[in-house]
């Protein structure tokens, strides 16, 4: 059984990513990331589906060598369309049920 | 193994200034960048892309892949690098941690193996974390779930990238949502060298439901009601995820009301969810003419306009 596991610590995160405590700072203050838990950077806590776009922004970055304002922009437009996708299929569910003939 | 135009790949002429090749790079790579592009091809496609710019953006790489190409030009099909070739520009790549095709490697390393000029140096790379999307049924976020989970990791199979096939049993935990991710820890691809493999990311997607709905930890149930019940009220049985418990239903009530029943929602990580009812007036049919005679009656009586809003225009 392999263990799921819904957090990621800091130090794990940047041992995997080759990522630097300053630029997670950086990813934190531009509200890419937020930890779950943690006073300190060496304390901070991510959640999974952060890590998934924190993973996602630095791709981006470095790829299509993008500042830090646009990943920014760029992740926040991204978990949104994700976020309506969603909403949208939720919602068109929801009206099919009441748009469906009253024969059911 | 096939040789590479690079050129021919970034759509550029062979004698195109580094500017250009830069422009058309970024317009390939915003383009197939598979964090933008959910096509099913697209990472295979910027990986190509990506690999031609690392090759030309640097002059003393370009001019080297140059030689080889006029080389490699009568043997497109079927090319290897000439023999005793050795790389002076080799080193540090940055795309998708080393992951190169095979004729990128056989020119400048960043693999590790037997190439044609000696033994390549080892490289360690972290192997790639992998999506997939992972179907729950809502009665499986009620508790922790063990779940199977089927997917296929990339690996290179003698010369080129094939896949394998991989089964797991992992355990979903109570209370996930619509769109949250689990990571499953060393799960992913496997790591190049020494390297750790990566992990797997399993996007929890609800499947729907043939009666509820999901909002947040809410769940909705649509409650069809004869126009009666809605007119005079009454009790009906609803179903939960947890049996059927008695919703009482107003005199006057109307249609797309929402009932609040507190705590038979989902299970959430601050509690639990409501169960909310939502009532639909459906209409009978028309089985008789006595009972068509008393729809007209009801009419006759109740003087009721439901278009009264929309004014005499």
């Amino acid at each position: 059984m392999a263990t799921t596991v819904l957090r990621i610590a800091v130090s794990e995160l940047c041992e995997q990513d080759e990522l630097s405590h300053s630029l997670l700072l950086e990813m934190v203050q531009y509200d890419i990331a937020r930890p779950v838990a943690g006073s300190s950077i060496e304390d901070w806590v991510f959640d999974a589906t952060t890590a998934h776009w924190l993973k996602k922004a630095l791709r981006l970055r470095r790829d299509l060598e993008l500042d830090w304002v646009a990943v920014a922009m760029l992740i926040d437009l991204l978990r949104e369309r994700e976020r309506l996708d969603q909403e949208n299929q939720q919602l068109r569910h929801r009206l099919g049920r009441f748009l469906e003939d009253d024969g059911q | 193994m096939e040789f590479k135009d690079y050129y021919q790949i970034l759509g550029v002429a062979p004698e195109a200034e580094t500017s250009e090749i830069k422009a058309a790079y970024r317009r390939l790579a915003r383009k197939y960048h598979p964090d933008l592009n959910p096509e099913k091809d697209a990472e295979e496609k910027f990986k190509e892309v990506a690999e031609a710019w690392e090759v030309l953006k640097e002059d003393n790489r370009r001019a080297e892949y140059d030689e080889l190409r006029r080389y490699g030009g009568k043997h497109r099909q079927h090319f290897e690098p000439p023999p005793g070739w050795r790389s002076a520009t080799g080193g540090d790549f940055q795309h998708f941690g080393g992951d190169f095709s095979e004729f990128f490697q056989s020119i400048f390393g960043g693999g590790f193996g037997e190439g044609p000029g000696g033994v390549w140096r080892q490289f360690d790379a972290r192997g790639q974390d992998i999506e997939i999307q992972m179907p729950v049924f809502l009665e499986e976020t009620v508790a922790d779930t063990r779940k199977q989970v089927n997917y296929e990791i990339p690996a290179m199979d003698r010369d080129s990238l094939g896949s394998i096939k991989k089964t797991l049993n992992v355990t979903i935990p109570a209370g996930v949502t619509d769109g949250e991710r689990i990571r499953v820890r060393g799960q992913g691809a496997p790591g190049q060298g020494k390297a750790p493999p990566g992990d797997l990311y399993l996007h929890i997607r609800l499947v729907p439901h043939p009666l509820f709905d999901v909002e947040g930890h809410n769940l909705l149930i649509t409650v069809p009601v004869a126009p009666w019940e809605a007119a005079l009220g009454t009790k009906v049985m609803v179903p939960t995820l947890e049996g059927k418990i008695s919703l009482t239903i107003a005199s006057g009530s109307k249609s797309g009301q929402k009932l609040r029943v507190r705590g038979k929602g989902l299970v959430g990580k601050t509690g639990k969810g409501d169960l909310l009812a939502v009532l639909k007036v459906v209409m009978p049919p028309l089985v008789s003419r006595e009972v068509q005679d008393l729809w007209r009656q009801l009419s006759e009586k109740a003087a009721f306009d439901p278009r009264a809003g929309w004014g005499s225009k």
